[in-house]
């Protein structure tokens, strides 16, 4: 089982992929923003990051960026709101770009996820 | 003048008596007339007789009149030793006249009187004699004409200056001696060489017509001068003399140069017009009507109108209605004298269609004065709709992608929880009832939220206007305050100004509400959730009412303000927008802001908002007072 980050601002959807990772076993700690993310990352060990990408202060791209930039190889599985043709999307697929690992649209089932998790963690 | 009236021949008479005389004087070419004491014709040659054009009957002894007369009566009383000699000019010939006087026996007194005629005149003489005249006529001309005249005798260099061709020159005939040469002197230095040309042709015997030169006088003024010039010839066919008149042409010059420059002008407008991309049609107002003047080459082709085809078809033929109300005022604005600019439907010559703005400007001699004439202008519109109708199309269908995209994303945020939260509420029903029921609210909320937003689009969308009323402003106002600030967080404080009593609008509650709403919310979110929100409502005085909106009737203003992070000018531009927003997903829908404003656009309101990164918000809404 791992230790995962989960990147979400909204508390709803941040509290239901919590619920589906712990319950397959995973211990999770939510930040709401990069920002938050970024000092958990300082402050513990994850095996995993689960994130967001429209968020304040530090949205998923930039958090992305930040992580790849300083040459860490951590898993992440990033969950986007947009549909993958709609206009505001062009933030899902420029996150594989940037070293998104999957790419998974909301709403998706618990199944994708977990899936995505072990495929990710190998 | 008479002619000489000549006579005879009855057989010669004592006078004579000679009859081989007689023959000689029938036979010479000389015409030959005898006259007595009395003046009356005895005898007359046929030489006479031809060059007088009389017969013989209707002469003898008609006594001779005119110039003859006179001459005989000088030649009594003062006697010459001979003949005495005169030129006389009678039915466009010139005549030598000799009178010889026949001599009494006694020496003492004439008895009779010979005349002779003579056409041989020498042809000098005959040149003098034009000379004269022509002296005479062009000096009487010149003076009027206020020209200078010149004479120059060729044989002698003699040179004669009339007064006013000294005046020309800036001279005095005690300054300048015209024979004495130097007449360069008065030319333009560029011009020398024609004028010495010009006079060297006159000496050599060629007329000389229109010679224009510049003078250069005293104060180095130049005066503009143009000489014409005859010559005349002496019988070897020599020039003898020359006549000439000098003008000042100055004015004629400046007034020529004007007319080239004006033409000049004409050509280059002419040409212009002609190029214009735009249709121009020029015409002209008078008492009789309006005439169609011009149109030009784009004119032509848009609307297969020549100004010929127009004064006949007049200008409603270049329109589809002549009775549509803009083409009423088009002609109603021409009727006043007026300038303006119509969109109508225009018709082609062959019936066709297209699009077109015409303006129409009038052209005044005064200002005030009805116009004399128009200048009409047409654009075809035709290129300029399908642009708009492709942008209008693009923006409608950008504006669709937006809106679904980020009513997509909203509700698939909303979906997630809803989806992974069913299914584990299903797993742990049993065994953890409690998290169970957690996350059956956290479903319940999501799909309330989704609610709200499908609402918030259907606003947007004005599926759903609410009926508008006539209300009390301010009670809704303040019900609307309250119901916003509970869903605030605590530490923002919100101030209000309202002093509006009576006043009545026509909208809804829930329209109030959700205008307050969204505007305080958004102001809350600028200050993180901490600060003031100023809320002001009141009355707005005439001069401070915006710009381009109606100040003549009563308009009530709403304020919400804020001290929070501001907009910045580039965000401000858009912040209308549906689904812009500049707070992160699942703070805001992006809708807010293009509810209020789509809200207030069915009051006949008008929303501003005022901001600066850093220095607070102020939305400023403007509803029309119900009066």
């Amino acid at each position: 089982m791992a230790h995962i980050l989960l990147v979400e601002d909204s508390p709803e959807v941040s509290m239901s992929v919590r619920e589906i990772l712990s319950a397959a076993g995973h211990t999770v700690a939510e930040a709401a923003s990069g920002k938050q993310a970024l000092e958990q990352l300082k402050a513990a060990k994850f095996d995993a990051i689960v994130s967001d990408i429209w968020m304040p202060e530090m949205d998923g791209i930039a958090l992305l960026k930040e992580i790849r930039g300083g040459g860490s190889k951590i898993p992440i599985v990033v969950i986007s709101g947009g549909a993958p043709n709609a206009p505001l999307t062009y933030t899902a697929p420029l996150a594989a770009t940037f070293g998104a690992n999957v790419v998974l649209y909301k709403p998706f089932e618990k199944e994708e996820l977990l899936g995505a998790i072990k495929s990710v963690l190998g | 003048m008479t002619p000489p009236p000549v006579t005879s021949n009855a057989a010669p008479d004592s006078a004579t008596g000679d009859l081989s005389l007689f023959g000689f004087i029938e036979s010479v070419s000389d015409g030959v007339v005898i006259v007595d004491q009395q003046d009356r014709v005895v005898m007359a040659n046929r030489a006479a007789l031809g060059l007088i054009g009389h017969t013989r009957d209707a002469t003898l002894g008609q006594p001779v009149a005119g110039a003859f007369r006179i001459f005989l009566e000088r030649m009594r009383s003062r006697k010459p030793s001979g003949p005495m000699r005169f030129e006389h000019f009678y039915d466009n010939e010139w005549y030598m006249v000799q009178i010889y006087a026949l001599v009494s026996p006694d020496g003492q007194s004439s008895t009779a009187y010979t005349i002779v005629l003579a056409t041989e005149v020498s042809l000098r003489k005959r040149r003098e004699f034009d000379f004269i005249e022509t002296v005479a006529g062009l000096e009487e001309a010149t003076r009027i004409a206020q020209m200078g005249t010149f004479k120059t005798i060729w044989q002698t260099g003699q040179i004669e200056w009339s007064p006013h061709m000294y005046t020309l020159h800036g001279v005095t005939p005690d300054t300048y001696n015209p024979a004495s040469g130097g007449y360069a002197k008065f030319v333009h230095p560029d011009d020398r060489d024609y004028v010495q040309r010009a006079n060297r042709d006159l000496a050599q015997g060629n007329a000389i017509a229109n010679v224009q030169y510049r003078l250069v006088l005293n104060d180095d003024v130049l005066r503009w001068m143009r000489i014409d010039s005859r010559v005349l010839f002496d019988s070897s066919g020599a020039p003898y003399a020359s006549f000439g008149t000098c003008q000042d042409i100055t004015e004629t010059k400046r007034r020529e140069e004007e007319l080239r420059e004006l033409l000049r002008r004409n050509a280059i407008l002419y040409e212009a017009l002609e190029a214009s991309p735009n249709g121009v049609a020029v015409l002209t107002a008078e008492e009789t009507g309006l005439t169609i003047l011009y149109v030009n080459a784009a004119f032509e082709q848009l609307t297969q109108h020549n100004s010929f085809s127009l004064n006949t078809a007049g200008l409603d033929a270049l329109v589809t209605d002549d009775q549509s109300r803009v083409w009423r005022s088009f002609n109603a604005a021409m009727n006043a004298s007026e300038g303006g600019a119509f969109e109508v439907d225009c018709r082609r010559r062959d019936g066709s269609v297209f699009p077109a703005q015409v303006e129409l400007a009038a052209v005044r001699d005064h200002p005030g004065r009805a116009a004399t004439a128009y200048v009409i202008t047409v654009r075809d519109l035709t290129a300029e709709k399908e642009r708009a109708a492709v942008l209008l199309q693009s923006q409608k269908m950008e504006a669709l992608g937006q809106l679904s995209g980020g009513v997509a994303h909203e509700i698939n945020n909303l979906l997630q929880p809803v989806i992974a939260l069913s299914d584990l509420g299903a797993d742990v029903l049993e065994r953890d009832p409690g998290k169970a029921k957690q996350y059956f609210e956290v479903i319940g909320n999501s799909g309330r939220k989704a609610r709200e937003v499908v609402r918030q689009v259907l606003t947007f969308a004005r599926r759903d206007t609410p009926q508008l009323l006539s209300h009390d402003v301010l009670p809704l106002v303040i019900d609307a305050i309250n119901l916003a600030a509970k869903g605030l967080p605590p530490n923002i404080v919100v101030e209000t100004h309202l002093d509006l009593e009576d006043a009545k609008a026509t909208l809804s509650a829930t329209q109030i509400s959700q205008v307050i709403l969204n505007l305080m919310r958004n102001a809350s979110d600028a200050m993180n959730g901490r600060g003031r929100i100023v809320v002001d409502l009141r009355r707005c005085a005439a001069e401070d009412v915006p710009a381009g909106m109606d100040r003549a009737r009563p308009w009530i203003r709403l304020i919400v303000k804020d001290e929070g992070c501001g907009i910045d000018a580039q965000a401000l531009a858009r912040v209308f927008e549906p689904f812009f927003t500049t707070k992160p997903v699942g703070k805001g829908t992006g809708l807010g802001l293009s509810v209020v404003y789509s809200i207030v656009n069915t009051w006949g309101g008008t929303i501003k908002i005022d901001s600066e990164v850093d220095q607070g918000t102020t939305a400023v809404i403007y509803i029309p007072e119900q009066i």
